[in-house]
C-alpha cells in the first residue's frame, strides 16, 4: 500500500477509534459474579469502560435493587431472601446515552436447621398404619417445602416406611426412626406394643339413604376381655356398584367414619385396624327433589347492563323492587312487582355515578341505599331514599365522607348502614336520622394487601368477603365478642387459597342445628366481553363453623362452565345467581358433606334470556331473592325477572285425568 | 404537508385506552384497547405517558385488591407486555431521560390522610426500586427537562416536593399554603374528604391551596403549579425555591402543559369546563377556550407546538372526549369522543 495512503488511513483510524470506543461503552462490575447468604453483606464496583476496555471517569454509576436485596450508592449490597436478584447499574448521561447493566445476585436459602416428626401416637399397636407428618425449618426459622425428607427405620421388621411417609407397625418391639435430608436429622425412638383387638365392629344410623345425605359409620375395636380400644388407629374406605350402568358409584368417607354418596347404588363400607376387617352395606337412592321452574314475568332493561337487586314488601302491602345499573349512567329503577306476572318500571332515579352497584331497603321498607361508583366528581359514596312511596321515591341525603373512592356494596341492619369504602374497608353509618347519617365505626383489616368486595348482617354479626383473607365473621351488636357498631370486633375467620372469596351467606340449618357460612367465588378465566355472552368460573364453599375455632370446609357446590355470584337462602333451599348458569335452586337440607351438586342437590335452574336485552339472549344472572313464594332475579343484560318453581308432587300420588 | 398527530387518552370510567387520532381538521378515535383485569370493577385507567423512544407506553391503573398497578403495552401492537404492583391509587407518572426510570406518583386519593409516596420503577424490567415518601395525596409527577429532577405536589398537605431522580431522595419542600393568597381562596366544601381522626395522620392538615399539578418550564429554571384550592397557578423560582409570580386563573386549575418553545402555558380548568392559554413572557391570559364537556383533565401539547389536546370527563353516562385546540388561533377546532370519564393524556407521535 501507498505510504501515504496508509498514514491517512491510520490517522483516520486513529480520530475515529475514540468515538467508536465511547460509543461501545459499556459498564462493568467487579466481581463479575456474586453469590450471597441471607443477611450477608457485599460490596460491588461498577465502572465505565470503552470498547476497548479503559476506564471513562466522567461517567456516575447508580446503583438500584427491587426487592430481595437492598443497595446503596457506594454498591454495597445486603441480602435479605433467597433467589436470584438483580442490581440495576445506570450510568446517565443528560443527552439520553443510558447505559445500564442488570446485574445477578444469587442469594442462598439458608441452611437447613432442624427437622421435627409430628403426628406420633403415644401408643403404636402392631398391624396398624398412619401418616408421619414431617416439618423441615431452616437457619432463618422458615418452613422449608422444597425438600425431600427421607424416613428409615433402624429396625424394618418392626416399623417400616413407604415413601410417602406412611408408618407401619409390622411386629412388637423398638427401634429408631430417622429423618433426613441434606445433611441434617432427626432421630426417634419407638415402641410398637402387640395389638389387643380381636374384634372389630361396624354400625351405621342408616341402613339406606339418598344421594347426599350424610351416613355416621361407627366403628369399634374390641380386645379379648370385651373391653373397647379408644386409641387404636381405624381406617375407613368405601366401594360401590352404581344402579346405572353409565355411571360409577362415588362419593367421598371421612376417617371419622361421615359418608356421603355422589350416586345411587350399593355402597360397602369398610373399616380396618390391623388385620381386622369389618364390613357392612348401604343403600342408596337417587335424591330426587327436582321440581319445575316456570318463568313468571319480567321487566326488560335493553339500554344498559343491570346490577343488583332488592324485593320488599312496601308500608302499603304491595310488593316493590329496585334493580342498579353498572357502567352506564347512574340510574337504579324501582318496579311494582305485585303481581309478578306483570312487573311495571314505576319510577327512576339517576345519580352522578357510571356505577350503582348495589341497592337495599331497610326492613321497613321506607329507605333504600344505593351505592356509587364513577362519579364524575369523584366523590361516589352513597344515597338514602325515601321509598315509602317507590312511585315516587325522593333522595333524603348523600353520604360521601370516608366514600369518596367507591362503594361497591351496602347493607342495612338495625338503622345502620355499612358501606364498602374503596375496596379495602367498611364504614358503619347511623342513619336514625337518615336526613343526617354519622360515621360510627369502621373495621379494616391490617394484614398486606388486604382488600374486601362485600358485607352481609344478620343477628348482630357482619360477615364480610375479603378476597385473599377469606370471610371475616365481626360482632357489631351481637355480643358474642363484645362489639357494636361504633366497636366492631372480629372474632372467627376462615381463608381458602384462590382468593377469590367474594359474598358470603350466613346459614343455621333447621334440621340439624349446624352453622354454615357459604363462601362464593367471582371468577373470570375467560376475561368480560360486556357486548357478548361470557362464562364466569368459581363455585360456592361451604365452611362448617358450628365450632367457630375450628371451621371445617365440608362441602362444595359447582356448576361446571359457569361462575357463583350472589345468592339467598330460605329455609334450607339456597337460591344462588350463578352468572352464565342462570338461577341455580338447592335443596341444603339435613347434614352437608361434599359435592352437593353431583348428589343431585339441584331442584331447579332456570336462565334468563331475552332477545331484546342490552346484550341478546346472554344469560348473566346477578342476584337472586325468594320473596313471597317468587324467585326474582337480577341478570347483567337483560333487567329484572321472576320466576316460581312448581308445587312438590307425592311419589305415590297419580293424577287421574278423565 | 398534511400531518397526523397520535395521542393516548385513558378513559377511567370505562376502563379502556383510546388512540386518538387529528389530520389537521378531524379528531377521532382510532383504537380502542381495554384494561384492567378485573371485568366487573372499574378499575379505573388514570395515568398515561410514552417511552422517551416512542415504543412504548405505560398506564396506572388505580384500584385494585388493593393496590394499583402499572401496565406496559407496545405502541406498536398495543399489547401488554409486563406489569407492577405499586401503592394506592397510583396516578400521574413520566420516563426521566437521564435515568431511563420511571416516577410515579402514588396519589391514595380516597385513602387515609397520610403521607403517600413516589414509586420509582425500572421500566426495562418492570421491577418497583423504591417508594419515596412524600405528601399526602401526591399529584402531578414531572421531570425536570434534563432528567435529573422530579416534581409532584401533595394535594392534601399542599407541599411542591423536588425529589433528586438520581439518588431518588426528597431534596426539597416549598409549602405552598404559606404562600396563598387568601383573597383568592376558594370556601371549598371539605365534607367530602373530611376523614375522622381514626383517618388522618397526626398533625395533617387540608391544605387550602390543593396543588394539584406542577411542570417544569422546558428552558426556564423555574416550574408551574396548578393551585385548584385557590384558583391560581403559582410560579416557582427553582434557585431561590421560592414562589415568585402567581396567576389569577379560572375556576379549579387542575393541569398544566408548556408549549415545548417555551412560551405558553396551557391550564385545565376542571370547575368550569374550560382551558385557558397564557403567555408566559407577559403572565396574561390569551383565551379561555370553552371545552366540550364539563369537566377538563388533562393535557397533551404536540411537539410543533402547533395544537393542545386536553381530555374532557363528562358527566355520568355522556362519553369523555379529547378537544383539540389551536395554539395559534386559540379556538376548538376538533372533538373526538372517547369512553367515559376521558383523563390521563399523552402525546406520541406525528406522522407525515
Amino acid at each position: 500500500m501507498d505510504k501515504v495512503k496508509y498514514f491517512n488511513i491510520s490517522i483516520f483510524l486513529l480520530a475515529f477509534c475514540p468515538l467508536w470506543a465511547q460509543e461501545s461503552a459499556t459498564i462493568k462490575v467487579e466481581p463479575a459474579n456474586l453469590k450471597m447468604e441471607i443477611d450477608e453483606e457485599q460490596t460491588i464496583r461498577a465502572i465505565v469502560v470503552d470498547g476497548e476496555g479503559h476506564l471513562i471517569e466522567e461517567r456516575t454509576v447508580l446503583y438500584y435493587s427491587g426487592k430481595g436485596l437492598s443497595v446503596d450508592s457506594l454498591g454495597n449490597i445486603t441480602a435479605h431472601e433467597p433467589g436470584d436478584h438483580q442490581v440495576i447499574i445506570i450510568s446517565p448521561d443528560s443527552a439520553g446515552d443510558i447505559l445500564r447493566n442488570e446485574y445477578v445476585v444469587q442469594v442462598a436459602f439458608p441452611p437447613l436447621a432442624k427437622i421435627e416428626i409430628k403426628e406420633i401416637p403415644q401408643k403404636i399397636y402392631a398391624g396398624t398404619s398412619f401418616p408421619v407428618v414431617i416439618e423441615v425449618y431452616d437457619e432463618k426459622n422458615f418452613k422449608r417445602e422444597d425438600v425431600k425428607v427421607i424416613l428409615s427405620s433402624s429396625d424394618p421388621d418392626v416399623i417400616s416406611f413407604d415413601s410417602f411417609h406412611n408408618l407401619t407397625a409390622q411386629k412388637p418391639g423398638s427401634c429408631q426412626i430417622r429423618a433426613a435430608v441434606k445433611g441434617i436429622e432427626s432421630t426417634m425412638e419407638v415402641a410398637v406394643i402387640a395389638n389387643p383387638v380381636v374384634k372389630l365392629e361396624i354400625k351405621s344410623d342408616k341402613q339406606e339413604a339418598r344421594t347426599g345425605d350424610v351416613v355416621h359409620i361407627e366403628a369399634n375395636a374390641f380386645d379379648d376381655k370385651g373391653n373397647s380400644i379408644n386409641d387404636i388407629p381405624i381406617h375407613y374406605s368405601f366401594e360401590g356398584r352404581s344402579y346405572d350402568i353409565s355411571t360409577n358409584a362415588s362419593g367421598l368417607i371421612k376417617q371419622d367414619g361421615r359418608f356421603v354418596a355422589d350416586e345411587a347404588g350399593l355402597y360397602n363400607i369398610t373399616v380396618t385396624s390391623g388385620s381386622y376387617v369389618a364390613r357392612l352395606s348401604i343403600n342408596i337412592l337417587p335424591r330426587k327433589v327436582d321440581r319445575k321452574i316456570e318463568l313468571v314475568g319480567s321487566g326488560l332493561v335493553s339500554d344498559k347492563h343491570t346490577s343488583d337487586l332488592w324485593i320488599w314488601e312496601g308500608v302499603d302491602g304491595r310488593d316493590y323492587a329496585v334493580t342498579g345499573t353498572w357502567g352506564a349512567d347512574g340510574t337504579a329503577y324501582f318496579w311494582d312487582v305485585t303481581d309478578p306476572a306483570n312487573i311495571i318500571r314505576i319510577d327512576s332515579i339517576q345519580v352522578d355515578a357510571r356505577t350503582v352497584n348495589d341497592v337495599k331497603v331497610s326492613e321497613d321498607g321506607r329507605i333504600c341505599v344505593i351505592s356509587r361508583e364513577g362519579a364524575s366528581n369523584r366523590k361516589n359514596g352513597i344515597l338514602i331514599l325515601d321509598v315509602t312511596n317507590p312511585s315516587e321515591v325522593e333522595i333524603i341525603s348523600t353520604f360521601t365522607e370516608n366514600l369518596t373512592g367507591g362503594v361497591h356494596n351496602v347493607f342495612i341492619y338495625a338503622n345502620h348502614v355499612y358501606a364498602l369504602s374503596d375496596g379495602q374497608k367498611y364504614y358503619i353509618i347511623n342513619i336514625e336520622d337518615p336526613r343526617d347519617p354519622v360515621a360510627v365505626g369502621k373495621f379494616e383489616l391490617e394484614t398486606p394487601g388486604h382488600a374486601i368486595h362485600d358485607v352481609w348482617v344478620e343477628d348482630g354479626i357482619a360477615y364480610s368477603s375479603n378476597w385473599q383473607d377469606g370471610i371475616q365473621m365481626v360482632d357489631v351488636g351481637n355480643g358474642i365478642a363484645g362489639g357494636s357498631p361504633s366497636n366492631p370486633v372480629q372474632f372467627a375467620s376462615y381463608n381458602y387459597p384462590s382468593g377469590a372469596h367474594h359474598a358470603t351467606f350466613p346459614f343455621t340449618s333447621p334440621s340439624t342445628g349446624k352453622f354454615y357460612v357459604l363462601l362464593g367465588d367471582e371468577i373470570f378465566p375467560h376475561g368480560l366481553n360486556l357486548n357478548g355472552p361470557n362464562i364466569a368460573g368459581g363455585f360456592l364453599h361451604f365452611v362448617d363453623f358450628t365450632i367457630l375455632d375450628h371451621p371445617e370446609e365440608i362441602a362444595r357446590f359447582e356448576v361446571p362452565g359457569a361462575g357463583t355470584h350472589n345468592f339467598w337462602i330460605d329455609g334450607e333451599t339456597l337460591y344462588l345467581a350463578y352468572y352464565n348458569g342462570g338461577v341455580r335452586v338447592v335443596d341444603i337440607s339435613g347434614e352437608l358433606m361434599g359435592d352437593l351438586y353431583k348428589q343431585g342437590r339441584e331442584i331447579a335452574f332456570i336462565l334468563p334470556s331475552d332477545p331484546h336485552g342490552f346484550v341478546p339472549n346472554s344469560p348473566f344472572t346477578w342476584g337472586a331473592q325468594l320473596h313471597k313464594g317468587h324467585i326474582f332475579y337480577s341478570d347483567f343484560n337483560s333487567g329484572l325477572w321472576a320466576a316460581k318453581l312448581t308445587p312438590e308432587t307425592p311419589e305415590d300420588i297419580k293424577v287421574e285425568t278423565d | 404537508m398534511a400531518q397526523n398527530y397520535y395521542v393516548y387518552v385513558t378513559a377511567e370510567s370505562e376502563d379502556e385506552v383510546a388512540v386518538v387520532k387529528f389530520d389537521g381538521e378531524q379528531a377521532k378515535a382510532v383504537q380502542t384497547i381495554p384494561v384492567g383485569v378485573w371485568p366487573t370493577e372499574i378499575e379505573g385507567p388514570h395515568g398515561i405517558t410514552i417511552s422517551p423512544d416512542g415504543k412504548y407506553w405505560y398506564l396506572t391503573l388505580a384500584h385494585g385488591i388493593p393496590f394499583g398497578t402499572l401496565y406496559k403495552y407496545s405502541t406498536e401492537t398495543n399489547e401488554q407486555l409486563g406489569k407492577t404492583t405499586l401503592g394506592l391509587f397510583p396516578a400521574s407518572m413520566q420516563i426521566s431521560k437521564a435515568t431511563g426510570l420511571l416516577y410515579c406518583v402514588n396519589f391514595n386519593l380516597h385513602g387515609d390522610m397520610v403521607p403517600s409516596t413516589v414509586s420509582v420503577v425500572d421500566p426495562e424490567t418492570m421491577t418497583e426500586l423504591k417508594r419515596i415518601t412524600t405528601g399526602a395525596m401526591p399529584h402531578g409527577s414531572r421531570i425536570s427537562p434534563d432528567g435529573t429532577k422530579h416534581y409532584s405536589v401533595a394535594m392534601m398537605s399542599g407541599e411542591l416536593f423536588e425529589i433528586d431522580a438520581l439518588r431518588l431522595e426528597v431534596i426539597r419542600v416549598l409549602s405552598l399554603d404559606d404562600t396563598a393568597d387568601t383573597e383568592h381562596m376558594q370556601h371549598q366544601n371539605h365534607a367530602a374528604y373530611r376523614s375522622s381522626a381514626m383517618d388522618q395522620a397526626p398533625g395533617m392538615k387540608h391544605s387550602k391551596v390543593k396543588p394539584t399539578w406542577v411542570i417544569p418550564h422546558p428552558q426556564w429554571n423555574k416550574v408551574y403549579v396548578a393551585g385548584n384550592g385557590v384558583d391560581q397557578v403559582f410560579e416557582v423560582d427553582l434557585s431561590s425555591w421560592t414562589v415568585t409570580n402567581k396567576f389569577s386563573t379560572g375556576k379549579g386549575p387542575y393541569n398544566l402543559e408548556i408549549s415545548p418553545d417555551g412560551t405558553k402555558l396551557v391550564v385545565t380548568y376542571k370547575s368550569e369546563g374550560a382551558t385557558g392559554v397564557w403567555d408566559l413572557k407577559t403572565g396574561k391570559e390569551l383565551a379561555k377556550i370553552s371545552n366540550s364537556r364539563k369537566v377538563s383533565h388533562g393535557i397533551a401539547i404536540a411537539p410543533d407546538n402547533k395544537f393542545a389536546f386536553v381530555s374532557v370527563e363528562g358527566i355520568g353516562g355522556e362519553p369523555g372526549a379529547v378537544d383539540v385546540i389551536d395554539l395559534n388561533e386559540l379556538t376548538l377546532v376538533a372533538t373526538a369522543e372517547v369512553g367515559k370519564q376521558a383523563g390521563g393524556i399523552a402525546f406520541w407521535k406525528i406522522e407525515h
